[in-house]
């Protein structure tokens, strides 16, 4: 083996080391160590004639080992290896020794401190005895790179790196780029708009052919090292889809649900689905689903016409009733109506109803629509008609006042007929009073009224050319099935028998009508059961109702069945009249015969079976028959063509007559049935003419599924929700009720409805609740509530960590009271405030809407304060006095700012600071002690008292203001701690994360390839951030321009003889080095050297011994702790 | 014009007697906003301690003697300067060299307190004279626990009766309980804060050898002073023994249910939060808890409860002087007890009960509200 001969270089560093340890003493003694040729001292071993020395006696000594002792190896040890490679030696023949910062740094004792020297140069010498040259090897860099965070910082640097046709990635977590700056309204000190300068950045980098934007995404795993780094990138499911999307925002329109905007601070709302503002890029939809819903809206799914009762009912959850009303009104004409008459199949199919009890959603509806009405809110505005072609509709019963509804909506002028004096169908003259007062009945129709709908009353329609040629386009027929249907048995012409929808027409039109003190009323729907209870509030004591089948069979609204009998009317179930009985012409009973059940028939009604010899008698002085109606054809147009039932024939899709442009719903195709199933017929006519008009196909169907809970989901639910019983409400005294025509079902208060709306399942969940209202509104077809989360991986070179802040939650201070005073506003609430296009569009207002006639502006809130954060938040002097400005250019109120240090430094800076006390800012200097309400004098009252020491006059002050801005530090995002974990960096104690060297490396970190820009790294005002982020690009682009790296020499090497394959070197290595393989026979573990950073972690887990690592062998480690423990 | 020169002496005087903390202090003014002064008087914390950073304290000022130790400076500052250090440092530099006044109240306390080892002045073999017809055992090692009432309960008529209710309540849940004999000193706590160092030093040094021989093991206290000094400045003299102060005993022994309360007391009842058991020691919830366990009391709170009450103005050695009318914190407190409808004001502190019985009685308030130490009222609704 040659021989070795070693040089040791000792280093003055000034007087760093040389005022502490004796160079001289120690050189002399280094010479004495074995195969030590030549020690030296000099005063600057890192100038050029300092690492000439090196060179010079490799070449003329013949030295083959070089000791540096000096300052810390992260100083100084690359510069000495090169020093040795250029003196031709291999670089990893050198040692450095630390005799600054481990010796003269550290002791004052000058004698013990060369003594210290000694040994430590000892002991290098000792181990560079054992070094071997090390081959260095480079791999190619990746050059794309990955930027983390969309603020300012992030932007600027994917800019810099992408013009210069170098790939980017930029990673956003919210839906938008722009971080914070976005939020700003104007930048200190030249009061740029802050939308103004970045917007165009945000639209380059959107655009950008070389940046790929993520947004919505978050980084979760980073693996590899400098140049080869490979990441995981959640892409959070937005459940819209991003190339379908076009940003009309009808989404957000159309949402029910409202929650606090996040951009704009909670001082504006937005929709679940949302974009958070208008200059957002990318610029497209992001729904806010956090959770599945626990119920199948089977209520929306149920109701004919689809209305959205998750929304309504949730809206009045939160007690937002106008917008519940709004809700209602999008699908329905009639709300006030529906939320008495309708029989209400949501409720019947209501998922609730499978836990306990199902929602009271008629309730609701009626309560929203009254509280609205109560309030005089509801006021229609006319709508403008953009459209030529008229409409005629004929009949303004439910049917065409549906169709009339939505066809003006679209624009069409629409004109409706009325035979009778009044609008309203069986509305008016077919349901009693009681069940609907005549008031919500106007006020319903005149809602159409005022939107524009003409409504002609005493108008009969007998021929259809004769309105096509008064211009109508088009016809919709609503005529409904307005004629009784007979018995057909004896006795029916007597004197006191009555059809039920004469009866009823005459009781409403207000003809009085004379019944004895006994009625029998035959049916079982709805009809006879107004019929029953009109009777007996017409002073008849017995009233007998008289139906066929059983209770379960009867079509009256159950809740009516038993308030029927509430009311006193019997029911004699399973009968059927056999013939009017009669004295004179005159009714005395009916002689009924019961009935049994039979088997089911086709459509699944059980057929009955009168029983032989069962007739009985029911005494009656009246009859009323309720059986059934049917369409009066007389009161038809000519021309049409009619069904074997007796209704009109339509096409089943379009609801087209046979006569072309003529259209008919409601009872008169179907028979008699729902106001709800008139409505939904009236509002699919509407659509037909629509499409008719605008010579289009129509498109067919709409709504789901009623779908029920499995028994898994129900016993979940129970679980979760437990039990809670329908929120029942009074009614009017009984023997009141049946002595007059009040309305009879009582509303809801406002605690009432809000608990009961707080039982429906699916507005017990936060955020979207996929009601679906978006996914029907969105032409693009771009909602999908089933997306799920991606996982991408990406692989970059190149790193750019650009978090951003979060800003300081005051709340935290009691005596500064954010939160409990409504005038308290923290920095970027002030921002949002003052923005043209923010919630008072620019227009600084308090709580109340008056306009602030003093403010004032607090400084260091959470900065400077050991008790929050230490650290000066560097931008809060001067946003204070930008906000002192806006203050008196926008509100001319007085300012006063309370500030403790005024900080000013930048460029512009001071000359701001010089112009605000020339605008007449008051600037007082003390830290505010307290904000408080309580006033002690006249002129304080109603204001906030801002209280403080002048510390400059030594007095207290007590200052009354009517808003009061908290400047609120800017601190390390809440999940800097895991951002740091994924990205290999480190953060100081306040949570910022921690550059590699204050001054000289600033937007570097330990990890290679990793940077760091912008205030993740602290806080900084805009030029800095973007300074920082341009370093971090030319960092990059430094990098990407060399193209290789340089790999680590150290590293570790296996010993394949002795190594037994455990795997537990794979196991503990962040860089996946080790790899366990079969090599000729036996499992050996074998190392990447690529991706070996030399750590040793794998070295040292090693059972066997089998890993070392290159430059940190055994012999090299034991030499020098050897040589230490000697003593010199 | 007077011109100011620093006066590095002086502060080096302070810096010695405990006075290191105000180096930090960088006049933002907080602790001038924030001390209970500034509402009946000016009193300029800040200015205080720039003079003493300068050398510039005015010894013979009554400002010297005016803080009240309340902490709710200390308790925001952002520089986490321990005021009340300073301010105990100032005092010891005058009580000590003599370079100021000290009040005249205050210098017949200190003298009663090194002479007979109570501010009161009262004979030391009376100390135990409160117990009277109670049974209660002497001290003696082996004792559960030491009760130890603090001066005033021991010796004030009008408070002896906070000190009976707690051995009522003890001998009811038969705690195993002892009082130490009269050889027993006050605390010394707010001598020490009044700047008697030397006085402080003995009356710890003899308190601790008799705990020691008496193998006292765990106290309860009565008074917070007592509790703040023996937990927390005891130990540095070696004093090492468990301090409990007795809102926290008779709160675990509800919450075990050995002690039951049954008998209802009606009335509106409001908390007054000492600052030696809130601020200085972040006992909040137990006195609370202990009055909503009493049946039919209705417990409201101060405008400034908690962290931000009021001290009562008996701090820092201020409980041995005069304050003039108009600027006395238990006035301002008896005042907006009214104005919410309190029936009782209830204490856990012996100074505080002085302060607010006299502020009742010169106010004209006796017939109308009461003041009682949770004890007595725990005692009434056994």
């Amino acid at each position: 083996m040659k021989e070795i001969r070693i040089g040791v270089y000792i280093c003055h560093c000034g007087l760093n080391i040389a005022g502490t340890v004796n160079v001289e003493e120690v050189a002399k003694y280094a010479e004495t160590l074995p195969n030590v040729v030549v020690a030296r001292h000099y005063r600057y071993m890192c100038s050029d004639p300092g690492q000439d020395l090196i060179k010079s006696d490799i070449k003329k000594l013949s030295i083959n080992r070089v000791v540096v002792a000096s300052c810390s190896p992260r100083m100084h040890e690359l510069t000495f290896r090169k020093a040795v490679e250029d003196g031709g030696l291999n670089p990893y023949l050198y040692e450095h020794a630390n005799i600054r910062e481990h010796c003269s740094w550290v002791h004052d004792d000058r004698k013990l401190a060369t003594n210290k020297a000694k040994d430590l140069i000892r002991a290098a010498v000792r181990r560079v005895y054992h070094h071997e040259p090390l081959v260095i090897k480079e791999a190619p860099l990746n050059p794309n790179v990955l930027v983390v965070g969309g603020g300012i910082a992030g932007m600027q640097a994917a800019l810099d790196i992408a013009n210069g046709q170098n790939k980017v990635y930029l990673v956003e977590r919210e839906p938008s780029i722009g971080g914070h700056m976005i939020q700003l309204d104007r930048t200190f000190p030249t009061l740029d708009c802050s939308e103004c300068i970045l917007t165009p950045k945000m639209s380059d980098v959107g655009h950008h052919p070389f940046i790929e934007l993520l947004s919505l995404s978050e980084v979760e795993e980073v693996s590899g090292s400098i140049g080869n780094f490979k990441v995981k990138v959640r892409r959070k499911a937005r459940y819209v889809n991003e190339s379908k999307c076009v940003g009309c925002g009808i989404c957000e329109e159309k949402c029910p649900r409202r929650t606090d905007s996040e951009f704009e601070m909670g001082l504006a709302k937005r929709g679940m689905a949302y974009i958070p503002f208008a200059q957002a890029i990318p610029h497209i939809a992001t729904i806010d689903k956090r959770e599945e819903r626990p119920c199948k809206a089977a209520c929306r799914a149920a109701c004919p016409i689809h209305m959205n009762v998750l929304g309504y009912v949730s809206l009045i959850k939160e007690g937002r009733f106008k917008e519940a009303y709004e809700v209602i009104r999008r699908t329905n004409p009639l709300p006030a109506i529906c939320g008495r008459v309708c029989y209400a199949p949501c409720q019947q199919a209501c998922n609730r109803g499978q836990v306990d009890e199902s929602i009271a959603i008629r309730e609701l509806k009626r309560f929203a629509a009254d509280y609205e009405r109560n309030a005089s809110r509801i006021k229609a505005r006319p709508v403008e008609i953009t459209k030529e072609e008229k409409v005629a509709i004929v009949g303004s019963g439910p049917a065409g006042l549906a169709c009339a509804y939505e066809l003006i909506r679209q624009g069409y002028p629409v004109t409706i007929f009325e035979a009778a004096p009044e609008p309203g169908g069986l509305l008016r003259y077919g349901i009693p009073e009681y069940r609907l007062p005549r008031k919500v009945l106007s006020s319903d129709i005149s809602y159409m009224k005022d939107m524009g709908v003409e409504i002609k009353t005493n108008t009969t329609v007998r021929n259809l050319d004769e309105i096509f040629r008064q211009g109508y386009k088009a016809i919709f027929l609503g005529n409904g099935a307005g004629s009784s249907q007979k018995m057909g048995i004896p006795g029916e012409d007597s004197h006191g028998v009555l059809y039920v929808l004469d009866f009823l027409r005459q009781v409403n039109s207000g003809v009085e009508v004379r019944l004895g003190p006994k009625v029998a009323i035959i049916g079982g729907g709805n009809a006879a059961a107004d019929a029953a209870r009109v009777a007996r509030r017409l002073g008849v004591d017995e009233v007998t109702v008289v139906y066929r089948r059983t209770r379960a069979e009867m079509p009256a609204i159950p809740s009516e069945v038993e308030q029927m009998e509430q009311e006193g009317v019997k029911i004699q179930f399973l009968s059927v009249p056999v013939e009017v009985l009669s004295r004179g012409n005159r009714v005395t009973g009916i002689k009924c015969a019961r009935v049994e059940m039979g088997e089911p028939d086709a459509r699944g009604r059980r057929r009955i079976r009168l029983v032989q010899g069962s007739e009985f008698t029911i005494d009656a002085d009246n009859v009323i028959m309720a059986i059934g109606q049917s369409v009066d054809k007389s009161m038809l147009p000519e021309g049409l063509v009619f069904t074997d039932l007796g209704t009109l024939d339509v096409d089943p899709v379009t609801l087209q007559t046979n006569v072309d442009g003529v259209f008919a719903g409601g009872d008169v195709v179907s028979g008699p049935s729902d106001v709800i199933l008139a409505i939904a017929e009236g509002k699919k006519a509407a659509r037909s003419i629509d499409a008719y008009l605008r010579e289009e196909e129509l498109s067919t169907g709409e709504g789901g599924q009623v779908e029920k809970l499995s028994e898994e989901e129900i016993a979940k639910l129970k679980e979760q929700f437990g039990s809670r019983k329908r929120v029942e409400h009074s009614k009017p005294d009984l023997a009141k009720r049946v002595r007059d025509f009040e309305e009879v079902e009582q509303a809801y208060s406002i605690e009432e409805a809000q608990q009961e709306a707080e039982r429906c399942l699916a507005s017990a969940i936060e955020g979207c609740f996929q009601c679906g209202e978006c996914k029907e509104a969105c032409e693009a077809g771009a909602i999908n509530y089933d997306q799920t989360d991606q996982i991408v991986e990406l692989e970059v070179g190149v790193i750019i960590v650009a978090t951003g802040y979060d800003q300081f939650d005051p709340s935290v201070i009691p005596q500064y009271c954010y939160k409990k005073y409504d005038n308290v506003l923290t920095g970027l609430e002030f921002e949002r405030i003052t923005c043209a296009a923010g919630p008072t569009e620019g227009k600084i207002l308090l709580n109340d809407g008056r306009v602030p006639q003093s403010v004032a502006i607090v400084h260091c809130v959470g900065s400077r304060d050991q008790n929050y954060h230490e650290y000066c938040s560097r931008v809060c002097c001067m946003y204070g006095l930008k906000y002192a400005h806006l203050t008196k250019e926008i509100a001319k109120a007085d300012v006063y700012e309370f500030y403790i240090d005024m900080r000013c430094f930048g460029e512009g800076y001071e000359e701001f600071y010089k112009r605000l006390s020339e605008e007449g800012v008051n600037f007082i200097r003390g830290k505010v002690a307290k904000i408080t309400d309580e006033a002690l004098t006249d002129e304080e009252k109603g204001k906030l008292i801002v209280i403080s020491e002048d510390t400059l006059l030594g007095k207290m002050v007590r200052v009354p203001v009517d808003m009061v801005i908290l400047c609120s530090a800017l601190e390390a995002r809440s999940d800097a701690e895991n951002v740091a974990r994924i990205f290999t960096i480190n953060r100081r104690a306040d949570g910022f994360f921690l550059e590699r060297h204050v001054k000289l490396d600033p937007v570097a970190t330990p990890t290679d390839g990793v940077f760091i820009a912008g205030c993740c790294e602290g806080p900084r005002d805009i030029p800095d951030t973007v300074a920082q982020a341009e370093a971090t690009a030319a960092k990059a682009l430094s990098l990407i321009s060399k193209g290789t790296v340089t790999l680590e020499a150290a590293v570790s090497t296996v010993d394949e003889a002795i190594c037994h394959g455990c795997g537990r070197c794979e196991e503990v290595c962040t860089f996946h080095a080790p790899k366990v393989a079969a090599r000729n026979g036996t499992m050996v573990s074998t190392i990447n050297e690529t991706l070996c950073k030399g750590c040793g972690g794998c070295a040292v887990v090693c059972p066997t011994g089998a890993i070392s690592i290159k430059h940190f062998t055994q012999d090299e480690i034991l030499a020098q702790v050897a040589a230490l423990t000697e003593g010199s | 014009m007077e011109v100011l020169s620093p006066y590095k002496e002086a502060t080096d005087i302070i810096l010695e007697a405990g006075g290191e903390p105000l180096k930090l202090c960088y006049q933002c003014g907080l602790c001038t906003g924030i001390c209970p002064w500034n509402v009946v008087r000016s009193f300029l914390v800040r200015r205080i301690m720039h003079e003493a950073q300068l050398g510039a304290v005015d010894f013979g000022s009554e400002d010297v003697w005016t803080c009240v130790t309340c902490r709710a400076c200390v308790q925001r500052c952002p520089r986490g300067v321990e005021i009340i250090d300073v301010m105990r440092a100032i005092r010891r530099a005058v009580a000590s060299m003599g370079i100021g006044i000290v009040p005249d109240a205050l210098r017949i306390s200190a003298k009663n307190i090194a002479g007979v080892g109570n501010p009161l002045g009262e004979a030391p073999e009376k100390r135990n004279d409160w117990v009277k017809d109670l049974k209660v055992k002497d001290f003696a090692s082996g004792t559960g626990i030491l009760y130890f009432p603090c001066c005033v309960p021991s010796y004030d008529p009008d408070v002896k009766t906070v000190a009976r209710s707690v051995a009522t309540i003890f001998n009811k849940v038969k705690i195993d309980y002892g009082i130490i004999s009269t050889e027993a000193k006050c605390c010394g706590e707010a001598i020490r804060k009044a700047g008697h160092e030397d006085t402080y030093q003995s009356l710890a040094q003899s308190n601790i050898n008799l705990f020691a021989r008496s193998g006292v093991k765990t106290v309860v206290v009565s008074s917070p002073h007592c509790y703040h000094t023996f937990k927390k400045e005891y130990p540095e003299l070696g004093g090492k023994f468990e301090v409990i102060h007795v809102t926290q005993c008779l709160a675990s022994l509800i919450e075990e249910g050995k002690l039951k309360l049954s008998r209802r007391i009606d009335k509106k009842v409001i908390y007054s939060d000492p600052c030696y058991l809130g601020r200085h020691n972040d006992i909040y919830d137990e006195p609370r808890r202990i009055l909503q366990s009493i049946p039919g009391l209705r417990l409201v709170e101060f405008p400034d409860a908690r962290e931000n009450g009021l001290c009562c103005g008996g701090g820092g050695g201020r409980i041995w002087m005069d304050t003039p009318k108009g600027e006395r914190f238990s006035d301002m407190r008896v005042e907006q007890a009214a104005a919410r409808g309190a029936d009782i004001i209830a204490l856990a502190c012996p100074y505080c009960f002085l302060n607010y019985r006299d502020s009742v009685l010169s106010m004209g308030k006796a017939e109308t509200m009461q003041v009682k130490d949770i004890a007595e009222l725990v005692a009434e609704a056994i």
